[in-house]
């Protein structure tokens, strides 16, 4: 941790904590990198989409912060809890973030933002339906509240493959969307690596499914429509591997696209101004 | 879960005393005996920053209300996760309740457990919503409700197809949604081929 702020974090590398990590950071950093969008997205429909998604991410990361600091102390006042809040969004060295790399990459082209949306918001749908079975009653209960919200980011990510699909294959937009989804499905399999302490979360219940187990379900869903979309090449093998620049994620190996990028620009506030409140 | 489940700990709770309220004490010295009712009153009537004519109360905001002593605990539930107004009702809250006779402490809690849902929407606010240009979510939710296991379940399909908003100007149903995302992440946007005005809708 980041000396800067004096507040009193649970211990970052028990189990329980890992996994709520890796729920918060997904979130988060999605989050980040869909704002990127906001004032500069291809229409002003899309500029609302992303600048919600990013939103809805940031704040779905704070959720899952609060629910891993648990019930505040009772000494402990609202600028207490967002002192701890803001220590874990943003005073964690990049080593303790818990996201995939995919998540961290940049936005590049319209294209590939839609196609990592799409991968991702597949993935986070699974997880948070497997959450809501969590034998921790926060996290089930969160999980009910964020799926019913992320439906819309499902909702967004499905109508864009198959408006972009629908020409056919020798349509410019099919093709550059297939180029994109080539570039980020293989990067999505590193949503599926598992979190330090995994297996004890999952026999303590608070993880009902893990992560590696999630995959095949991702593969049932967005196999189909792949397929369907004319992209049937694409659907991954059962055991294909992380490309080794994806990998990682969930044990803090970052790439130069949030060590050297996003990290540095979203704690840049709080490393300058500790404890500043906005 | 129970009202006092651990996840009405989950959002800071505001031990704010409510500022500029001096202590309520008769003129023989004897602290003001708080009423119940007037507490809840007050923090009903707190606007939505973002919908000034339509009350928290009227969104079905208020879960849960205690008053002990001159200590009053509030939980609220969010209608989005993502609500930017949360803070600001927060401190409006802690405002109101403290400006009732008696009150020295005033704790407002958010939790995610009973889920908020549009049907906790009153008559009167979907009225005023209504008044205000935004089509208030309307009949029940198909797949909302309890599941065996007694766990909250919301909707999951978006399901505007089948869900025409009648349009808050003209009342025509000719209508249709334009896009998912709207202002605020409660609202999307629709469009009425009647009057030919673009309009806003509460998501379901």
């Amino acid at each position: 941790m980041s000396a800067s702020v004096d507040v009193d974090l649970p211990d970052l590398a028990s189990p329980r904590t890992q996994v709520l990590l890796a729920l918060a950071d997904d979130a988060l950093i999605s989050g980040h990198r869909s704002s990127h969008w906001t004032g500069v997205a291809p229409s002003l429909e899309e500029d609302l989409a992303f600048s919600t998604i990013a939103q809805d991410g940031i704040n779905h990361a704070d959720v899952w912060f609060q629910v891993l600091l648990g019930p505040p102390a009772g000494a402990d006042t609202g600028d207490d809890l967002r002192a701890k809040v803001d220590a874990l969004g943003l005073g964690r060295e990049p080593h303790e973030y818990r996201h995939a790399v995919l998540c961290e990459r940049p936005p590049r082209d319209f294209a590939f933002t839609l196609a990592r949306h799409w991968t991702y918001e597949h993935f986070e749908a699974l997880r948070l339906e497997a959450l809501t079975d969590s034998s921790e009653p926060d996290v089930a209960a969160v999980a009910v509240k964020l799926r019913h919200e992320a439906r819309y980011h499902l909702e967004h990510a499905d109508h864009w493959l198959s408006r972009l699909s629908a020409g056919g294959s020798d349509d410019a937009a099919h093709q550059r969307f297939g180029e994109a989804l080539a570039a980020a499905i293989p990067e999505a399999l590193g949503l599926f690596e598992s979190v330090d302490g995994e297996v004890e979360a999952i026999a303590d219940g608070l993880l009902p499914i893990g992560h590696a187990t999630l995959r095949p379900a991702w593969t049932a869903v967005i196999g189909p429509a792949l397929r369907e979309a004319g992209y049937g090449e694409l659907v991954p093998d059962p055991d294909a591997a992380v490309p080794s620049v994806a990998a990682g994620g969930r044990h803090g190996r970052h790439s130069p696209d949030f060590t050297d990028d996003v990290w540095p620009e979203m704690t840049a506030l709080y490393r300058a101004h500790p404890g500043a409140r906005w | 879960m129970t009202p006092m489940s651990r996840l009405s700990d989950v959002h800071p709770p505001a031990t704010v005393d409510p500022a500029g309220v001096p202590a309520t004490v008769d003129p023989a010295g004897v602290p003001a005996t708080v009423d119940p009712a007037s507490v809840r009153a007050a923090v009903d009537a707190v606007p939505d920053p973002e919908l000034p004519p339509v009350t928290i109360g009227m969104l079905g905001m208020v879960h849960h209300l205690d008053v002990a002593g001159g200590k009053v605990l509030v939980e609220l539930l969010p209608t989005f996760s993502g609500c930017p107004a949360t803070d600001m009702i927060e401190r409006d809250v802690v405002q109101a309740a403290g400006s009732v006779v008696g009150v020295t402490q005033v704790v407002v809690r958010f939790r995610y457990d009973p889920p908020w849902t549009p049907e906790r929407i009153t008559a009167e606010g979907r009225e005023r919503l209504r008044e205000f240009g935004i089509a208030p979510p309307g009949g029940a939710l198909v797949s909302a409700g309890v599941s065996t296991e007694g766990r909250s379940v919301l909707p999951l399909a978006v399901v505007d197809h089948d869900d025409p908003r009648p349009c808050p100007y003209c009342g025509s149903i000719d209508t249709q949604r334009d896009a998912p995302f709207g202002p605020t992440p409660c609202r999307d946007l629709r469009f009425c081929a009647a009057c030919q005005q673009p309009f806003e809708a509460f998501k379901n």
